[in-house]
């Protein structure tokens, strides 16, 4: 797959959007009823705040990345996340599902993943995360997504997902396209990652782990209890398969193959990985929410009102 | 012999000057004071402006100081005992500047108003015709660029930001009239400029968010006030104040170990750098946010105790996301909102010349400077360009320290410049003009040692061109770079000289080489 990434990054300049640019107050917000109001409202503080696990890992790749211009389409992509996430909370706000200001709260998983120190993403290598982030916005913020769209009437929603989706299909784009450039790297390397990863994993709590690991799964039994095709998210896996397979230069890939393993336990329900997600997840649920560590500081930056 | 311009000549019959300078900045006051100590007078100054300094005219924005201490940061033959703190503030440096004006006398040199147009060289003559906006017209046997690297500021291609309708100030044109009380205001830029000016418009404004587009490394400094014994001192004992300098100038050059290569010294500058920001601050979100990803010594090592601890004030933001553009009503960043202001400060910085001319500058056989720098600018040791005899150039193309201050390599410059025009005068040379071979051996090994470089080790710069080209530093100690201007050979030039009087033909040159007021002139030449 082969990008002129100079002219992608002016289209992403191109083709900047700010909440301002959508009338929240268009008519619309009627059709979401109060109980599909009531059932969304934890799932979107999830989607919202699974954006921002797509941010940190752009945030991290714009600082490791090996071109200035890869760099700066990061720092983009970075921020395209965090406007994603300010558009999903005015959704939010037009749905009445905040009380005031009140930014809604994350999951118990999200939590932890997102207080992982700032300096985290500077130990995992760059080809790791370049791999993993494409496969975490197929499955998670692509999935969820579709859903969205598909259950909900709203217009204005259409209208948010329409703009997301274009920024999100650029990223998949440069996503896969940066996959291949990494290309096969040597087994050699790839343990010594691996070695990595687990050196740095020394730094984080063993409560972080256990909360961080079932993600995918828990936002799949999400989606369950809300009666959907829990499939789905699966389903989205699927894609960032194909896509992957198809180039050969991404297949040969070891950090793409790795994450691939890790897609087809999923998919493939594996009961070993399925049962100590289960696990995971039980043990994550009966952390007190006091003990929850503290939001990043930058949360706060959080918004649904375009102007500041 | 040629005279010294008649300030009130008119336009048509102006006589010959042996020299004209362009610009009475810090470096064309320095030119004239040299010159007149040579015992030179015949020449002119065309100032631009109504009133000497150059860019420390300029630069009037709140908090604007030199990041190099004051003592370095002056003319070694200038000396000034009374500096009233280790870093000076740019009111003190404009003084310090119209001090030596009025002491040596130099506004009747000055034509001030007076906007350089061309500049064109005449072969036959060996004289260089000059034209200023106004179409007075100079004629002189040499000519000084000394222009400044920093002298010219425009606001930055932003998208959208003519259509900004609240007030726009450039941090080098500062607008004193406008009352930042109760206002919410922008700074764009987090560059040198920008970290002077933050903390003290933090103090008056309402609420001011700061964008940031890269975050620089950042060193601690103290400033401590010169004690009045000090002082005294320095006035009574000159070569005291000149010791110190000595002392200033080798330290510095231990730290281009540090700063001009990536050596284990840089992890050293890096390892400070770091500790300044977890000193000052708390948050480790807002710390990566404004730890740089770069080489230390890459892009401009950035010196405020200040600055931190003003982005975290309560009425102050900073802003690191892109911006998309800007809008009638404030700024829009990519996280999709958009920031309202009453007033936007841009502090990004000067058209630093990467490549093409300062101005049109016309050369042998008509070629044009604009056109031979048009992918970057070179030249020969930084101070004359083949093809351009009798041409020569202040901070010139690759003669930017990273570690030290510019005047010592502003002063090795001028010191060779005055030599050169020496020659000219005592020579009765026609011109001299760079050997083309001489000069590109010079470049190529310039850039081959530029190549192992922190500037050119991947950041983007106002060092380097789009291309990456590096034209403005110099990679090495200043102790080579002031070696490298020690003297004037003239078997790196062609040399051709005027007929004598008599009518003789043109005598051979006595002399191939002049030695410059001693090697190491740039550091302690002292005026006493």
């Amino acid at each position: 797959m082969s990008l002129d990434l100079d002219r992608t990054l002016t289209t992403i300049k191109n083709r900047q959007w700010v909440l301002g640019d959508i009338d929240w107050d268009a008519p619309g917000a009627e059709l979401v009823p109060a109980e599909q109001r009531a059932k969304l409202k934890d799932f979107m503080a999830d989607l919202m705040w699974i954006e921002f696990i797509g941010a940190r890992g752009f945030a991290a790749m714009a600082k490791k990345a090996p071109t200035e211009t890869l760099r700066e389409i990061y720092r983009y992509f970075h921020a395209e996340e965090v406007r994603h996430a300010n558009a999903e909370l005015a959704l939010m706000k037009r749905w009445d599902m905040l009380d005031g200001d009140e930014i809604p709260q994350p999951n118990v998983h999200i939590r932890y993943i997102m207080a992982l120190p700032p300096t985290f993403e500077d130990n995992v290598d760059f080809a790791q995360m370049a791999t993993a982030i494409p496969m975490l916005e197929t499955a998670l913020d692509g999935a969820l997504l579709k859903f969205l769209v598909e259950e909900i009437k709203d217009p204005v929603c259409h209208q948010v997902f329409a703009k997301v989706n274009n920024d999100e299909s650029r990223h998949l784009a440069v996503g896969f396209h940066v996959m291949g450039l990494l290309g096969a790297g040597a087994v050699r390397r790839s343990a010594l990652e691996v070695f990595k990863i687990l050196v740095s994993l020394r730094l984080i709590s063993l409560r972080t782990i256990v909360a961080a690991f079932p993600l995918i799964p828990r936002m799949r039994l999400n989606l369950e209890k809300m009666g959907m095709d829990s499939d789905r998210i699966l389903h989205a896996m699927d894609r960032y398969l194909d896509a992957g397979d198809r180039d050969p230069d991404v297949e040969k890939g070891r950090e793409y193959r790795l994450t691939r393993r890790y897609a087809s336990w999923l998919m493939g329900k594996n009961p070993v990985l399925y049962r100590a997600s289960d696990i995971a997840i039980q043990l994550a649920n009966r952390i007190p929410e006091r003990q929850y560590p503290p939001l990043p500081s930058w949360s706060s930056q959080l918004t649904h009102t375009p102007v500041a | 012999m040629s005279t010294a311009v008649d300030a009130s000549g008119d336009k048509s019959t102006k006589e010959t000057t042996l020299a004209l300078i362009i610009g009475a900045g810090f470096a064309g006051v320095g030119m004239a004071i040299t010159l007149l100590e040579q015992g030179i007078t015949d020449f002119v100054i065309l100032e631009r402006a109504a009133d000497v300094g150059g860019t420390w005219r300029d630069n009037t924005y709140p908090g604007v100081a030199c990041d190099v201490p004051s003592i370095a940061y002056s003319y070694s033959f200038e000396p000034n005992p009374n500096w009233s703190n280790a870093f000076s503030g740019g009111a003190e440096i404009l003084d310090y500047i119209r001090g030596m004006v009025d002491r040596h006398g130099l506004r009747e040199f000055i034509r001030f108003d007076t906007d350089v147009s061309d500049t064109r060289f005449d072969e036959g003559s060996g004289t260089w015709t000059t034209r200023t906006t106004t179409g007075e017209v100079f004629t002189s046997r040499a000519v000084v660029g000394c222009q400044g690297p920093l002298a010219n500021a425009s606001l930055p291609n932003i998208r959208g930001i003519d259509s900004f309708t609240g007030h726009k100030i450039h941090s080098a044109k500062w607008d004193h009239d406008y009352d930042f009380r109760g206002k919410r205001v922008a700074v764009i830029g987090t560059g040198a400029s920008a970290v002077q000016i933050v903390p003290e418009l933090v103090k008056q404004v309402e609420f001011l968010k700061v964008f940031q587009r890269t975050p620089g490394w950042m060193l601690p400094r103290s400033n401590p006030s010169t004690p009045g014994l000090v002082k005294k001192a320095f006035g009574r004992f000159p070569r005291l104040q000149s010791l110190v300098r000595q002392g200033m100038f080798y330290g510095s050059e231990a730290g281009a170990v540090g700063l001009v290569w990536d050596t284990p010294a840089t992890g050293i500058v890096r390892r400070a750098a770091k500790a300044h920001l977890t000193r000052q601050v708390a948050d480790p979100w807002l710390r990566h946010e404004l730890t740089p990803i770069f080489t230390p010594g890459c892009k401009r090592i950035l010196i405020s105790n200040d600055y931190y601890p003003a982005l975290q004030e309560d009425n102050c933001q900073l802003i690191f996301w892109p911006i998309a553009e800007i809008s009638p009503d404030g700024i829009k960043t990519s996280d999709g909102i958009e920031h309202r202001f009453d007033c936007i400060v841009f502090a990004t910085g000067y058209d630093v010349s990467k490549t093409g001319a300062p101005l049109p500058i016309f050369g042998r056989d008509g070629r044009e400077l604009d056109i031979e720098w048009a992918r970057g600018i070179f030249a020969y040791r930084s101070v004359a360009v083949s093809g351009y005899p009798n041409l020569f150039l202040t901070f010139g193309p690759n003669s930017g320290p990273g570690h030290t201050s510019a005047l010592i390599y502003l002063e090795a410059q001028i010191n060779y410049i005055v030599a050169a025009i020496t020659m000219i005068l005592e020579q009765n040379l026609r011109y001299m003009d760079v050997d083309p071979v001489v000069q590109a051996d010079h470049n190529v090994e310039l850039q081959r040692r530029l190549a192992n470089t922190t500037w050119n080790s991947g950041c983007s710069s106002w060092y380097l061109t789009d291309d990456g080209f590096n034209g403005t530093m110099f990679p090495g100690f200043a102790t080579q770079f002031v070696r490298q201007l020690a003297k004037v050979n003239l078997t790196h030039y062609n040399v051709v000289g005027n007929p004598s009087p008599d009518g003789s033909p043109p005598q051979l040159v006595r002399d191939p080489a002049v030695e410059v007021l001693g090697p190491q002139a740039a550091v302690v030449r002292s005026a006493t």
